[in-house]
């Protein structure tokens, strides 16, 4: 008894907790799961494919949820590391390969530091303003479709489902300025409320071109309509609403030449000025949310959506891993094994001062590689959803890429050409855009069609 | 089309939107908005439990001003041309409502709907030479 006493007493408070801890695990835990896996999973397995409807609701909400905050880590870091190299700086570079890290770690910096409501301001508005302006950004994920198939919902009202979920941001931007009880909060609101106000009308009648061509509101539907090349993409058929959409829509995520609500040489940080902590965290996260909303809905509506410029044609693979039998078991337990060897073989080989376990490390990695580029490569040949989710956030990153390099290279616009361009110019093209596609519609159907 | 197979609709009345879809369709959006600000909440909450709170002192709460303690209303006087525009908003949105309506059925109605359009649009746009007359576009 003592032998085992002894080093028990021996081991630290911190020990005593961890060793029953990793006990648990250890042992408790895999037998736990084999049981749950044998006698639960079935339960489980059963009730979940008779309320398929729920489970999809569930697992959709959850993925855009998920979805957004490595959209908005990724183009956090695009825009430090792009601006800096415009700028010819050298941007993050500690955290992780290149830095690319660095907003993740910035993000739980955030989770990590005080979150101070002022001793004047509403604290319950003061709360529900990031939460407002960070739900009516990432709602429109809801309608947004990712790929054939890839969509959380498809609403025959998704275009205006989207720009009536857009347009309450301006409510949360307000009720932050007001509710925050400074001067420079309150006119960064106001700004922001006149801004995205006077965008808005613009954005919406630049679209109506489009729903005239459609003949429908679903995104779903529009990114069908733009299925089979390039040259049936909206953006050839509405060039000028593809370009109203895109100075409206940057105006409508206040990113650059339209950032006067953050203005940080005049109002300090607009309506976040006296934010901070995670709930500062969520106006910044909603607002990169937002660009890559905008991307998306450029390249679905103007853009081809998940389509390829050029159709590729789809091919059908005839693969069939049972029928291979055990055939499958020694390849699986081979083909690594051999490829390894032989990506490892020229490093060996040319590179006479190389251990050969670092060959073999090299050989393994190189191997790595090549699978998961086999395996990418089969999914986008095999697969009409990822060879369409590849091309969507492709053709969407290139527009987020266009954001940062605006934000790069262009100033800042003053407050009355700003409103002046919405009413006097943008307000009256849209317009014009509009009768003219319906115009058209007009002359080639009485034409066309007798 | 994506169904939730809880079909209690009145199936054999001939609407012309597919009414299951609809309240499907809805729901999605209140459960978004349900699980979003479950999301949000949870975040702050764990934030509020992982970070570190002082108390500090009493300047500590007041209005940031770029370290000058505030002086007079936070809640200061502003334009009214922001108050102007938010009119102006409310009646050209209300108008892309009903714009986006006539575009959907635009295919069937063609000439009619374009002169009916045109007349409709007419109007607004009479409305908005005005406000641009009396100088309303104008920042001051």
């Amino acid at each position: 008894m003592s032998a085992l006493t002894r080093p028990w007493n021996n081991l630290t408070l911190v020990g005593k907790v961890i060793l029953p801890l990793l006990f648990l695990v250890l042992v408790v835990g895999p037998i736990v799961t084999v049981l749950a896996a044998v006698y639960v999973a079935p339960l489980v397995v059963d009730i979940l494919a008779s309320n398929l409807g729920i489970v999809r609701f569930v697992v959709a909400i959850t993925a855009i949820l998920l979805f957004s905050i490595p959209a908005a880590f990724i183009i956090i870091y695009m825009e430090l590391k792009v601006i800096a190299y415009m700028n010819t700086r050298v941007g993050p570079n500690r955290v992780g390969p290149g830095g690319s890290l660095h907003s993740v770690v910035a993000g739980l910096k955030v989770l990590l530091k005080e979150d101070f409501t002022p001793t004047s301001a509403d604290a319950i508005v003061f709360t529900w303003a990031p939460v407002f302006v960070f739900l009516t950004a990432v709602m429109t994920f809801l309608v947004l479709p990712f790929g054939p198939g890839l969509y959380a919902q498809d609403l025959n009202i998704g275009l205006l489902y989207l720009f009536a979920v857009g347009g309450m941001t301006v409510v949360g931007l307000l009720i932050a300025g007001w509710s925050s009880f400074n001067k420079y909060s309150l006119l960064g609101g106001l700004r922001s409320a006149a801004q995205v106000v006077s965008y808005e009308i613009p954005l919406t009648l630049s679209v109506v071109g489009l729903i005239l061509l459609a003949g429908t509101m679903s995104l779903n539907q529009i990114a069908e309509n733009q299925s089979g090349g390039f040259w049936n993409w909206y953006v050839f058929r509405q060039p000028l609403g593809a370009l109203i959409f895109f100075i409206a829509a940057t105006a409508e995520a206040n990113r650059t030449p339209f950032d006067l609500t953050e203005a940080d040489s005049e109002i300090v940080a607009g309506f976040a000025t006296e934010y901070s902590g995670m709930r500062f965290g969520f106006l910044f996260f909603a607002e990169y949310v937002n660009v890559f909303i905008i991307s998306g809905l450029l390249t679905t509506l103007f853009f081809g959506a998940w389509n390829a410029p050029v159709p590729f044609p789809h091919i059908e693979l005839s693969l069939d891993p049972g029928s291979l039998g055990i055939m499958l078991l020694i390849l699986l337990a081979v083909v690594p094994l051999i490829l390894t060897l032989l990506f490892a073989l020229p490093f060996w080989l040319t590179q006479s001062r190389m251990p050969g376990w670092q060959a073999l490390i090299l050989g393994f990695l190189a191997f790595n590689v090549v699978a998961v580029g086999a395996v990418l490569g089969l999914a986008y040949v095999g697969f009409d959803w990822f060879a369409g989710l590849v091309w969507f956030m492709i053709k969407s990153f290139l527009f987020v890429f266009l954001f940062v390099w605006m934000r790069g290279t262009l100033p800042r616009v003053r407050i009355d050409h700003l409103m002046g361009f919405a009413w006097k110019w943008l307000l009256p093209a849209s317009l014009l855009n509009l009768f003219i596609t319906a115009i058209a519609i007009v002359v080639l159907k009485s034409t066309v069609i007798p | 089309m994506a169904h939730v197979d809880a079909g209690h609709g009145p199936a054999d009345i001939a609407f012309p939107v597919d009414l299951e879809d609809l309240v499907t369709g809805i729901w999605y959006v209140v459960g978004f908005v349900f699980a979003g600000t479950l999301f949000v909440f949870g975040t702050i909450g764990a934030a509020w439990l992982l970070s570190h709170r002082s108390k500090g002192d009493a300047h500590k709460g007041y209005p940031y001003e770029s370290g000058i303690d505030t002086f007079g209303d936070t809640h200061a006087r502003f334009g009214i041309s922001f108050y102007i525009y938010a009119l102006m908003f409310v009646a050209f949105d209300i108008e892309v409502v009903f714009i986006y309506l006539w575009a959907l059925v635009f295919q069937d109605l063609l000439v009619g709907g374009l002169v009916s359009m045109l007349i409709f649009v007419g109007i607004l746009l009479f409305g908005l030479a005005y406000a641009w007359r009396k100088g309303v576009l104008t920042w001051r």
